[in-house]
């Protein structure tokens, strides 16, 4: 089987923090906006079920939900771009990693089919 | 979901912060004025923000749809952003008495435009941070790109 269940959750774990990149994306485009809430994925959440569940659809919907603890500004705003800015470089440096970790996966199978021959 | 309606947002981002900058420009550069085009002082104008679902390029949904099945319940709740109306000051103008300037009126009161300038200055230190933000998330949208096709490459 050319792709492995780990490659699957790497896989997963990708669509994942592109996910949330598009969300840190929405809240920094509507971070003026009045009333906008900031949104953010349950992370944790959405891997587990990827480790709990490995013969299931291996990219179910993904659910958002608004952001706790945040400030509130005077216009009902309470995006803060200090936490979307850091959560966008902790995103992209996680998903370097995981781009990594998914060019090792390929290249072994392109190595064992090259050893193969 | 695609990586391109990321772009889409962050653009919606990048034009929405530069429509308020041009608009904070202009408030800035009138605020002296007392003869506008429509004959009055002055009003100051302000954006006001909306979010907005926007609809992904046919490109970017076919593209996905080849992919995998679209997730439409979170292409809704991830939203870009839009002017939603150009809002007139209405505040009451600034009299001084100049009885000598062309605008004067028969009581001899010039009538300025009453708004704060360095109100519109602040905020528009917060609207190139704003834009810089937006910016950033591109460079990171590119980076994910590049990396994504660098896993591919032998």
């Amino acid at each position: 089987m050319l792709i492995s269940e780990q490659t699957l959750l790497v896989a997963r774990y990708m669509d994942l923090l592109t996910s949330r990149q598009r969300l840190v994306a929405a809240n920094i485009a509507n971070a003026d906006t009045p009333g906008y809430r900031a949104r953010d994925i349950d992370f944790d959440r959405e891997m587990a079920r990827a480790f709990d569940q490995p013969g299931a659809d291996p990219f179910p919907p993904i659910a958002t939900h608004e952001v706790e603890g945040l400030r509130v500004k005077n216009d009902g705003n309470n995006v803060s771009l200090d936490r979307e800015l850091q959560l966008l470089a902790d995103t992209g440096i996680r998903f370097n990693l995981a781009a990594q970790m998914l060019r090792g996966n390929i290249q072994a199978v392109r190595t064992a089919i090259r050893e193969a021959r | 979901m695609s990586l391109f309606s990321i772009l889409e947002v962050s653009s919606s981002g990048l034009s929405a912060q530069r429509t308020r900058v041009e608009v904070l420009a202009q408030n800035i550069a009138n605020a002296e004025t007392t003869c506008a085009a429509d004959g009055g002082p002055y009003r100051r104008r302000r954006v006001v923000f909306e979010a907005e679902r926007r609809p992904v390029t046919p490109f970017g949904t076919g593209l996905a749809r080849v992919v995998r099945p679209v997730d439409r319940s979170f292409d809704r709740e991830t939203q870009g952003v839009r002017i939603a109306e150009l809002r007139l000051d209405d505040a009451a103008p600034e009299m001084r008495y100049q009885p000598h300037h062309p605008d004067a009126d028969v009581e001899g009161y010039v009538a300025y435009p009453s708004f704060n300038l360095v109100e519109d200055m602040v905020d528009l230190t917060a609207a190139v941070r704003s834009y810089q933000a937006n910016l950033a998330v591109i460079a990171s949208v590119k980076e994910i790109v590049a990396r994504t096709i660098d896993s591919g490459r032998s």
